[in-house]
């Protein structure tokens, strides 16, 4: 399974926007915390998006699409309205990014 | 290959409910968390529009509340950390964040006799340490929020007044243009927030435009990082210029507008990166007039703002501004000559005003000749602000008998 992150927005969007998206191929993880990470990402797919206030003000949006076995699932959710699911893995992403 | 978009996508409820019967605990973990935020958000919802308008923030007089998030991401899960009439925290960025929340609402109130961010003493709270390395801070519609970064590219985002006064005028504006959030009138929107942010930090350190930095967001990189700020007003696109993410693409005048999708790719048709045009105008404006920005330039802009709408586009801002400069300070002033000026400086010429006036003014406010020198430009100028002010005065009538008809 693949899984990209890509950022946009914020206060410093003229620099997210140079950044590239992250890309974090699950083979390269233990067995436990890629079933862990699928678990994650089949949570986040089944929480429904939260409704986004259009009056924040330089949140973050986050696209993370999850390829795996010809299968593409788009999850974009953002800083002002986030629901616990997206969260959890967007954290834990984001964690397993920083390791690489 | 199929593809699944998961944007704006609500599930129904008798769905829900067959999910908290899965075999899968994660998913049924899901199931319910969703509900649960669904009701909240119902909750919030119905409670918020039972206060609607004014009448709900009318009680706060400016008061600061500051959350601590723990980094976490939900703030209905946050605790208070420092209130207005209790003790200073133990935690730093608590207090540094109460103090700017202070500094900024006292700005408003001093300078521009506003009360709070609503102008009716709408209470102030802000939300320290948000999510785990979290490199931003954002208005959310109602309240300010902060991360800690990374450590790495950001430091700790209350360590900025101006990036806290940023924030909270995104509220302001919302509550007097309402300045859309796209293309034009959102590179407006976050030019206001830079303008008034930088006015903050200007006043509570009682600098002159001389003696300012003109930039946003100074303290926010990491000393690792090469770059001086976020944006920079008095040299747009040339705030950094560094490997890790290369040159500002901040644009400093309307012959190098940038043009990006009106998506959250494309960040929202280029907001933070047009607000440069306008930017660099107040900065030519403040210096043009000189002194203390938020007693000469700060006034016509926070004016301006007032005078405007959801819709408001550069070409209509810069005509304001002289409109505005020309009622505070004289018609054919040297303060509206320098706003004249300012706004042909980022190649927006005022509407009504001949190519050659403010061409004359421009070389005068670029230091040749200095702004006391009265001559027959001035006297153009006057002529043509006069004609501005009885349009408006036209306008209103026209308006008048509208409302009379």
């Amino acid at each position: 399974m693949k899984v990209t992150l890509a950022t946009h927005g914020g206060l410093a969007a003229t620099v997210n926007l140079r950044l590239p998206p992250k890309v974090l191929d699950t083979d390269t993880l233990a067995e436990n915390a890629a079933s862990e990470l699928a678990r994650l990402v089949a949570a986040a797919v089944v929480s429904p998006v939260a409704d986004q206030p259009s009056r924040a003000r330089d949140a973050m949006s986050y696209t993370i699409t999850v390829e795996d076995g010809g299968r593409s699932t788009v999850l974009k959710q953002s800083d002002a309205a986030m629901t616990p699911a997206f969260a959890a893995l967007l954290a834990r992403l984001q964690e397993y990014l920083e390791q690489q | 290959m199929s593809k699944t978009s998961r944007l704006n996508c609500i599930i129904p409820p008798h769905l829900l409910k067959r999910l908290l019967e899965s075999q899968d605990s994660d998913v049924r973990q899901a199931a319910l968390d969703t509900m649960l935020t669904t009701a909240r958000l119902r909750g919030e919802r119905a409670v918020r529009a039972s206060f609607a308008g004014p009448a709900a923030t009318a009680t706060g007089n400016g008061r600061r509340t500051v959350f601590d998030c723990d980094q976490g991401s939900f703030l209905a899960s946050a605790v208070m950390a420092r209130s207005e009439d209790g003790p200073e925290s133990a935690d730093e960025s608590a207090n540094r964040a109460f103090g700017g929340l202070g500094l900024t609402r006292d700005f408003y109130k001093e300078v521009f006799q506003r009360d709070s961010i609503d102008g009716h003493g709408m209470r102030l709270d802000g939300y320290v340490h948000f999510s785990v390395k979290f490199n931003n801070a954002f208005w959310d519609g109602r309240q300010m929020v902060f991360g800690d970064g990374d450590g790495k590219m950001l430091g700790d985002l209350t360590r900025s007044l101006d990036v806290i006064a940023h924030e909270l005028t995104h509220g302001v504006t919302e509550h007097t243009a309402g300045l859309v959030y796209h293309n034009q009138s959102g590179a407006l929107n976050e030019s206001m927030s830079d303008v008034f942010g930088s006015l903050v930090k200007q006043w509570s350190l009682k600098q002159s435009v001389d003696e300012a930095d003109w930039l946003i967001g100074a303290d926010v990189w990491t000393p690792g990082i090469d770059a001086d700020a976020l944006r920079s007003m008095k040299a747009p696109g040339h705030a950094y210029d560094n490997a890790l993410f290369g040159k500002d693409p901040q644009p400093d005048r309307m012959s190098k507008f940038i043009h990006l999708p009106d998506t959250e790719e494309g960040d929202s048709g280029g907001v933070h990166f047009n607000s440069g045009i306008p930017n660099k105008a107040f900065f030519l404006a403040a210096v043009g007039i000189g002194g203390f920005a938020w007693e000469g330039a700060g006034p016509i802009w926070y004016e301006s703002l007032k005078a405007s709408s959801s819709e408001t586009q550069f070409q209509d801002f810069a005509d304001t501004t002289f409109q505005k400069a020309g009622e505070l300070f004289g018609v054919g002033s040297a303060e509206q000559s320098a706003v004249l000026a300012a706004w042909q400086g980022v190649e927006i010429p005022i509407s009504g005003v001949p190519a050659g006036v403010a061409r004359g003014r421009s070389r005068t406010v670029d230091g040749n000749g200095g702004l006391s020198r009265q001559d027959g430009v001035a006297a153009l100028t006057r002529q043509v602000g006069e004609l501005s002010a009885q349009m408006t005065r036209l306008a209103k009538d026209v308006a008048a008998l509208k409302g009379t008809g």
